[in-house]
């Protein structure tokens, strides 16, 4: 393969041979040094990270370097421990609800939009917008948006009727979590939408000119046509949007602070909890492997789907 | 009948719908706007900057900015250089064990940030970098994404104009240089603009590493900004529009590129 790049295959005449075996161990060396600068950083900032990680998570470690060898116990804990079980059902109900949700309503916005030619670079521009705010932003405004008596929602409920007392958006629990999902449906959604209308705008016009001769309605149309031409677009999208979600954090120590009693707290909130407030290393460490596993296992789900779902 | 009217019914839902997802940006802007308690609609177009003068007096908010854009440029260029020259050693050069190195740099991509959250503190303790800015930095780095896209961009380019360069005695860092950057523009942009955005709203590394006032990035002292402000809104909406307006402002002058860039670079991402 090597020897293919540096002749393009073509001029193998033994004129050709001397000079060419030491351009190719020139290249080996520029390859090297062209791949080297990152791969030092890999290896300082990921790979040793990650198992120094692992090594600490079977350690008792406390934050001043103070540390006892105690095997799996981390891990036995875990199984456990009440909280994190609650933390991680909480992140578990977060992702099963508000991925369906996310790419549902992405798709749907893409759908609307690629029909639309006047007005569409409007429309693109509202619905992305949000996704370039940072989660302290995004954060800040729904909880001013959502406040009880001054929130522009509950006003806006009001007067049309849909409540007539106030609703206290986060002082309870499923309503918090409703809270976070529209704050990080209207957060994200943008990025969902362009990845669906990408994929919208790569299917050819000829299989719904095809579809049109056939008879075929609006609904016949997308279901036949439309949505299996997205599939693979699809399959990213859930993916992404899954570890994306089991990764939630900000939304839930910035717009809750994990209340109200601790119902909005997630994996990455353990973490965060244990490792920096009690500074238990150790512990935390063995929270972070358990998130790391998981979504290697979606990872992994994912590449066999793609392979599934092909080109 | 339905077919006639289907379309007026599509432009309508999806304006309402884009309203309503500029309604709290609106909303944002008019409680910056107006003063405690008051807003743009209730008050009379009554605008004053009052509130942005105070906010700006009370917190670094340019200061958190600038460490946040300083994070952000020198992240978003490292990346690029980095990653571009890996991604072309591995998609032209190869050397032995190079396959094996791009496996290994491609499974990493499954890691997730949050894993390493706990060693890199103790590790970035012990070499003193902890809180400082170039604790970022470093970290953001190490993501192997970049190389996964740039090396599928390369693999697509065609392999005549190298050849007449490499006949006229170009070597491989050359070509790298004069050919391969100049034609991958476009695919440079869009890792950029994804790098770029991505370092800018980070949060959770910066909230752990970061303590002192003078080096938080906006992500991190916004929020501590606003927790001073219980039952009052107007500040912290404006803090908020500090944050939000310059970032708007160039998002809607490059909406066409970054909006491309998020698209190509997010459907490549496996």
């Amino acid at each position: 393969m090597a020897t293919k790049t540096l002749t393009g295959g073509k001029n193998t005449g033994a004129s050709a041979r001397a000079p060419r075996s030491s351009l190719r161990r020139q290249g080996w060396v520029t390859g090297v040094l062209m791949v080297l600068p990152y791969t030092i950083f890999f290896l300082l900032f990921s790979m040793i990270p990650i198992l120094y990680g692992f090594g600490v998570s079977f350690y008792d470690w406390s934050l001043l370097g103070d540390k006892t060898f105690i095997g799996l116990q981390n891990y036995v804990n875990l199984m456990q421990d009440e909280e994190f079980r609650t933390n991680l059902l909480n992140t578990v109900l977060f992702t099963v609800v508000s991925v369906p949700l996310i790419t549902g309503v992405g798709l749907l916005l893409a759908v609307m939009v690629n029909g639309i030619r006047k007005g569409q670079a409007f429309l693109r521009i509202s619905f992305f917008m949000p996704y370039v705010l940072s989660v302290s932003v995004i954060s800040s405004i729904w909880v001013i948006f959502l406040q009880p008596y001054t929130g522009l929602l509950n006003r806006v409920l009001r007067g049309i009727g849909l409540i007539n007392s106030e609703i206290f958006w986060l002082s309870d629990s499923t309503l918090a979590w409703a809270s976070i999902i529209m704050a990080t449906l209207w957060w994200t959604i943008g990025f969902v939408f362009v990845l669906f209308l990408a994929g919208l705008q790569d299917i050819p016009e000829s299989y719904y000119e095809a579809a049109g001769l056939e008879g075929a309605n609006r609904w016949q149309t997308f279901r036949y046509i439309t949505f299996p031409s997205l599939s693979r677009v699809t399959v990213l999208v859930v993916v992404l949007q899954t570890i994306a979600s089991f990764k939630i954090f900000g939304q839930s120590k910035l717009i809750t602070g994990g209340g109200p009693a601790g119902a909005t707290k997630t994996v990455v909130f353990s973490i965060y909890e244990n490792g920096f407030q009690t500074f238990q290393m150790g512990y935390a460490s063995a929270i972070a492997f358990v998130l790391m596993l998981v979504i290697l296992v979606i990872s992994l789900l994912q590449t066999l789907l793609m392979r599934r779902f092909g080109e | 009948m339905l077919d006639r009217i289907y379309p007026y019914v599509v432009r309508i839902a999806a304006l309402l719908f884009a309203l309503m997802f500029l309604t709290p940006i609106f909303w944002m802007l008019s409680l910056s706007l107006t003063p405690e308690g008051g807003s743009l609609f209730a008050g009379g177009f009554n605008v004053s900057l009052d509130n942005y003068k105070t906010v700006l007096s009370r917190a670094p908010i340019f200061g958190w900015m600038g460490n946040s854009l300083v994070v952000s440029v020198v992240t978003t260029a490292l990346v690029l250089l980095l990653a571009s020259m890996a991604a072309y050693s591995f998609s032209r050069i190869r050397f032995p064990g190079s396959k094996v190195l791009f496996i290994l740099f491609l499974s990493a991509m499954m890691i997730p940030g949050e894993a390493t959250l706990i060693p890199l503190y103790l590790l970035m303790r012990d070499v003193d970098l902890l809180g400082t800015r170039v604790s970022l930095i470093l970290p953001a780095i190490a993501g192997p994404m970049g190389i996964f896209i740039l090396k599928q961009f390369f693999d697509g380019l065609p392999k005549d104009l190298e050849e007449a360069a490499r006949i006229d005695g170009a070597g491989f860092f050359k070509i790298w240089y004069r050919i391969f950057l100049p034609l991958s523009r476009p695919a440079l942009a869009a890792l950029g603009i994804f790098t770029f955005i991505g370092s800018w709203n980070d949060y959770v590394w910066p909230l752990i590493s970061i303590s002192d006032k003078a080096y938080m990035t906006i992500t991190l002292g916004l929020p501590m900004f606003q927790s001073s402000y219980n039952q009052e809104y107007a500040l912290p909406m404006t803090a908020n529009a500090l944050a939000a307006i310059p970032v708007l402002i160039v998002f809607l002058i490059f909406q066409k590129q970054i909006i491309k860039g998020i698209a190509f670079t997010g459907g490549k991402e496996m």
